[in-house]
């Protein structure tokens, strides 16, 4: 059985190969979609807080954050830990999910890991509550119930709003006596964030330069190379995965780049407002959805991206028309997305040099000061503190990302 | 054959067929079993008949079980030694030597490479050894058996594909008066299409997994729905 694994999904053959590549050659895809139009996002949160499910078509991802208190590791006493776990098992026809050595559960997991441990978006001392001794482990459980493309959108769409939505119990700390107020009418306290990233995946064929969001199962394995790129709402790059065959140029990785930015913004707002909604929800005290079945198949409660976002859309165009000054930058950059001519111009005006770490992260600080203002104002006080250190490591950690060598 | 309208769950004994085979022979076909002197459904779904005395449950199922004279739709594995390993969407891979394609000599391979997909016939199927094919018939003529090139491939239920190749099935009619079109189904639940333009392919096979959710009786409406779909 173990010989026959991975013939069982769409995309290995020959034939279903040369159709997918010849369809992107035609701008074509096979659910009609365009090429930069992506599939709907379902979000359901569950009773417990922290625990989410993320359909998008056929891909089917639950996450369900879990704290507990541990010890803190030696070398960073006063931080708490945040720990990511992918589970593909629920996915019957990857027999190779069990082995150890499976490229697909650790390609997931890595990500998972880049875009939410290495990018710092969990301020980890808060989650200390005495140094040495007591942190809080936030363990967030990504479980694949079905793979139908495009797992790093869902999971990680599943794990940010599952951090977001997650509540941990307070707890007080007094003579060496620890004390977690579970079930005590207290408000539990939400995590505190940095910045929220999230990951939008594009697929690049070899026939064809234009590069296809949201790629199904079929399109994924009969893809040439897949990018994944992650970005936090000020328009940051907080990992990029670049692998395989098809020439990926750096005007290809920059048009990505632009537009996956913007989808990031769009789902984190999305993200917010569907919280926003359940939160609304639990207030009035409905929070009856039943098992893992009804968190899956509930249509009730069920928030899909395209209804929120189509009033979302209006609200920001509202918001563009009033402060005019401030997004200047921003306006600037998105006319250039779709016109591919202005690319090499832009290349000159940066330089010889055509390194990524040289250009792209100077993208990103022009933007970064107005983005940041207008991104989420009435938040930017809370988190204005934090920030202030944040951006410079920000863009250390972004150059120091594997992928920048395989462009 | 008749449907009944008896939908039966794994475990369950049928009293029906026992008092039958009272009084006449009666054959029990996949999803039956027979423990001593009664009759138990081993698989869930509708009970069929067919005279004089077959019986069998038509489950959804999507494994295949590989049977001696099946057509089916295999992509090639590997090449070892002096045969092709095969995935036919079985428990085990299966089996074709070199010489089973027409016109083949030792000196003169098929020149096939993993990732291909070829339409072949089940020579050999038994519970303990790994089933074999071949792509000839009897007389060492291909016919409409061997590689099959182009077009689109996809996977469905076993249901589907035996539905597909039911003599009185009305889909492949009703989809050729939508248009001209090329087709193979296995009875592994693989189906291969090919029609002239890729947006047709593409209208096809999207036609054809709709029946996954539908059944037959709303061809009709598929059938519209292709038309409206290809002339946009």
């Amino acid at each position: 059985m173990s010989m026959n694994s991975n013939l069982f999904e769409p995309g290995k053959s020959k034939p279903e190969r040369s159709f997918v590549q010849l369809a992107v050659k035609q701008n074509q895809r096979l659910d009609g979609r365009r090429s930069n139009e992506s599939r709907d996002v379902e979000l359901t949160f569950g009773t417990d807080w922290g625990s989410v499910a993320v359909s998008m078509g056929d891909t089917k991802v639950m996450a369900q954050v879990i704290c507990e208190m541990g010890l803190p590791s030696l070398s960073r006493p006063n931080e708490g830990k945040l720990q990511l776990n992918v589970l593909l098992g629920g996915v019957a026809f990857l027999d190779e999910a069990y082995s150890t050595h499976d490229q697909r559960s650790l390609k997931l997991n890595s990500l998972l890991e880049r875009t939410f441990r290495s990018s710092k978006c969990i301020d980890l001392e808060s989650l200390c509550v005495a140094a040495e001794k007591h942190v809080w482990c936030i363990r967030v459980n990504v479980n694949v119930i079905n793979h139908d493309g495009n797992l790093y959108d869902a999971s990680s769409i599943a794990t940010l709003a599952a951090l977001m939505h997650f509540r941990r119990p307070d707890v007080s700390y007094k003579d060496g006596e620890l004390r977690i107020f579970k079930q005590n009418g207290l408000e539990f306290t939400p995590l505190l964030f940095h910045h929220y990233p999230v990951s939008v995946t594009y697929c690049v064929y070899k026939s064809s330069g234009q590069p296809i969001l949201d790629p199904t199962l079929l399109e994924e394995n009969a893809a040439d190379s897949v990018i994944v790129l992650s970005f936090n709402s000020y328009q940051e790059l907080c990992s990029l995965t670049a692998g395989g065959t098809a020439p990926t140029n750096a005007p290809i990785v920059m048009q990505c780049a632009r537009n996956a930015a913007a989808r990031c913004k769009s789902l984190l707002d999305f993200v917010r407002k569907a919280l926003a909604l359940d939160e609304e929800r639990r207030s009035q005290g409905d929070r009856s959805v039943n098992g893992l079945v009804g968190l899956i198949l509930n249509t009730e409660h069920k928030l899909s991206y395209n209804k929120l976002m189509g009033i979302q859309k209006q609200q920001q165009q509202q918001q563009q028309q009033l402060p005019p000054g401030e997004n200047m930058e921003l306006d600037n950059e998105s006319s250039e997305t779709p016109v591919a001519n202005e690319e090499p111009s832009k290349k000159e005006g940066a330089g010889a040099p055509m390194d990524t770490s040289d250009w792209l992260p100077h993208d990103e600080d022009s933007q970064e000061l107005p983005m940041r203002s207008e991104a989420i104002p009435s938040k930017a006080g809370k988190y204005k503190t934090n920030k202030k250190t944040r951006p410079r490591k920000q863009n250390n950690s972004d150059s120091e990302e594997e992928a920048k060598q395989y462009i | 054959m008749s449907a009944t309208n008896t939908i039966v769950m794994p475990g369950e004994r049928i009293a029906a067929i026992e008092e039958l085979a009272k009084s006449k022979r009666v054959i029990l076909g996949p999803g039956l079993r027979r423990l001593d002197d009664t009759v138990v459904a081993s698989k869930a779904g509708p009970l069929r008949h067919k005279e004089p005395g077959t019986f069998w449950v038509d489950n959804y199922q999507r494994r295949y079980i590989p049977a001696r004279g099946d057509l089916i739709l295999g992509i090639v594995r590997a090449k070892s030694g002096d045969i092709y390993r095969v995935d036919i969407g079985a428990a085990d891979t299966a089996s074709i030597s070199y010489l089973a394609f027409e016109a083949a000599t030792k000196k003169n391979r098929p020149d096939l490479i993993p990732g291909d997909l070829i339409y072949a016939r089940v020579l050999n199927a038994s519970a303990d050894i790994e089933p074999e094919l071949v792509c000839v018939n009897s007389v060492g003529k291909r016919g409409k058996l061997g590689v099959l090139t182009e077009g689109f491939f996809f996977k469905c239920s076993l249901n589907l594909g035996r539905m597909l190749l039911r003599e009185n099935c009305p889909v492949l009619a009703a989809l050729t008066r939508e248009m001209p079109y090329e087709i193979a189904v296995g009875v592994n639940g693989r189906i291969w299409v090919k029609a002239h333009s890729l947006k047709e392919t593409v209208a096809l096979a999207n036609a054809i997994s709709a029946l996954e959710q539908s059944g037959c009786a709303e061809i009709d409406k598929i059938c519209g729905n292709l038309g409206d779909y290809l002339q946009t």
